[in-house]
């Protein structure tokens, strides 16, 4: 069992990729991920002007007054479903998104209370290894007689 | 190899592109029903849960485990789509792939028995990105019949009535990649492009064990191209194809094989239209569309051989009004939306 301090999605967390961020930090963590989603939409507006404040706030379902306080770092990162929009929006990996937002989608989470004390040593375990050997770990589907 | 992700196969082509990699999924959906008029394109519900079929091998009859691959739970008359998904090094040039879809090795798109390879006259296959996703059975020139699976062994599978058998059931999948050459040509030409434009297509996805076994039968018309190779047949690198075998088991088994709670049973087409949901129509490019498979024109629907088997009408088989469908694809503003989060377990 995993000792009742620890809370297992902060285990994983810690061990997982969040970019550059501390977690610690929130501050500076904010001001981080707005700063990201904020430079990430104007790439876009350079292009195509549907990806004002106002226009992708509207997308994603929230204020535009919401989404600048995000982009100035004021608020802490939105929930997953608005995350997960985001990452739509501006062509994004939503897990990376949700990452670089210090949480972890609702299925991983699941997934991971299910087993915690397993993902975790899984994930401590190919933490530092190269994309290609933990490419490998996702086991291929058998080919059979046919 | 292919891999198993997140219920998605992933085919990855990394001898030909690190970038070059193509997904399939199975999308739950409506029932269309099954009369003389042609419907538009019904939503994706969520994609169907996948399992490597060796994980249960205990479980299985032993020629399922034999064939490999995946299997996947449907309820009797439920219906399915397979949403096809291409990558490559940025977002407006996707890795092309040659797609082959038999359903108890009958292919879906000529009515011919599976054999391996690709070939012309007739097309026996697809290509992703052109054709963005398959509903059914290629009956004629811009129609297909749904995919709706019944009993493996009852009579109702397009295989059984081509060929008397009910020996394969399931799905078939093949994919092949473009050769290397093609592609780099391919990808050079668009990297001198790059600099010149910038567009973004945006994507908005917003009992016994033999009885376990189900068949696709042939369900409702719908509007559906099938779209014809604008590759030579020599740029698809035949050797380096990657196939799966997926078995289609009863949904009410799904808890005996696998452990997990089966999906439930989706909603029927009059719900759905009742509720005032969108149906949809594709707007590709501005392409003609392949014949279809003549084999199929003497396929019965599941309609017709339920009745003529029980006397009865098969539940949820008037016709529903739909309005008029959402335009999507190339040729509209959007996608056609696949509802990624939320479960279907009980």
């Amino acid at each position: 069992m995993v000792p009742a301090m620890l809370n297992p999605i902060d285990i994983t967390l810690n061990a997982t990729y969040i970019g550059n961020m501390q977690r610690t930090d929130r501050y500076t963590h904010n001001e981080a991920f707005g700063e990201n989603i904020r430079k990430l939409r104007e790439q876009r507006m350079g292009s195509d002007q549907t990806f004002s404040l106002r226009q992708v706030a509207a997308r994603c379902g929230v204020t535009p007054a919401y989404l600048s306080r995000v982009e100035r770092g004021d608020v802490a990162p939105p929930g997953e479903d608005t995350l997960i929009k985001l990452a739509h929006e501006l062509g994004e990996d939503p897990d990376v998104m949700l990452a670089q937002a210090g949480k972890i989608s609702a299925d991983l989470r699941s997934a991971i209370l299910a087993r915690p004390q397993l993902f975790a040593e899984l994930i401590r375990a190919i933490k530092s290894m190269p994309d290609h050997a933990v490419l490998r770990i996702v086991r291929d589907v058998r080919d059979g007689n046919w | 190899m292919p891999t198993l992700e997140d219920d998605t196969l992933v085919f990855r082509f990394s001898e030909i592109d690190k970038d070059a990699s193509f997904s399939i999924d199975f999308q739950r959906t409506l029932r269309i029903p099954d009369t003389d008029k042609t419907y538009s394109l019904p939503p994706g519900l969520g994609s169907f849960p996948l399992r490597h079929a060796e994980d249960f091998a205990s479980n299985l009859p032993s020629q399922t485990s034999e064939r490999g691959g995946v299997i996947l739970p449907m309820w009797q008359a439920e219906a399915m789509w397979l949403h096809f998904r291409n990558d490559g090094p940025g977002y407006d040039l996707y890795f092309p792939v040659a797609i082959k879809i038999a359903a108890g090795k009958i292919n879906a798109v000529t009515g011919e028995t599976w054999r391996p390879g690709l070939h012309r006259a007739p097309q026996d296959y697809m290509v992703s990105p052109d054709q963005p996703w398959l509903d059914g059975f290629a009956i004629e020139k811009g129609v297909i019949r749904q995919f709706v699976a019944m009993p493996l062994g009852a009579g109702y599978s397009v295989e059984e009535q081509l060929t008397s058998e009910s020996e394969w059931g399931g799905i078939q999948i093949s994919i092949t990649p473009l050769k290397k050459h093609v592609w780099k040509e391919k990808r050079a030409a668009w990297e001198k492009q790059r600099s010149l434009r910038l567009k973004r297509e945006r994507i908005c996805y917003l009992p016994s064990k033999s009885s376990m076994k189900m068949g696709l039968a042939a369900g409702g018309r719908m509007r559906q191209k099938i779209y014809p190779d604008t590759f030579n047949l020599g740029d698809w690198d035949q050797a380096s194809a990657q196939r799966v075998f997926v078995t289609l088991v009863h949904a009410k088994d799904w808890k005996k094989i696998t452990g997990d709670a089966a999906p439930n049973e989706p909603p029927t087409a009059k719900e759905y239209s009742a509720a005032g949901l969108p149906w949809f129509e594709y707007y590709g490019k501005d392409r003609e569309a392949l014949p279809g498979g003549e084999k199929f024109g003497a396929i019965k629907s599941v309609v017709k051989i339920f009745t003529t088997l029980t006397g009865a009408l098969l539940p949820n088989s008037q016709d529903i009004e739909t309005g008029v469908p959402h335009a999507v694809g190339p040729g509209s503003k959007g996608a056609r939306p696949v509802r990624t989060s939320g479960s279907w377990d009980q």
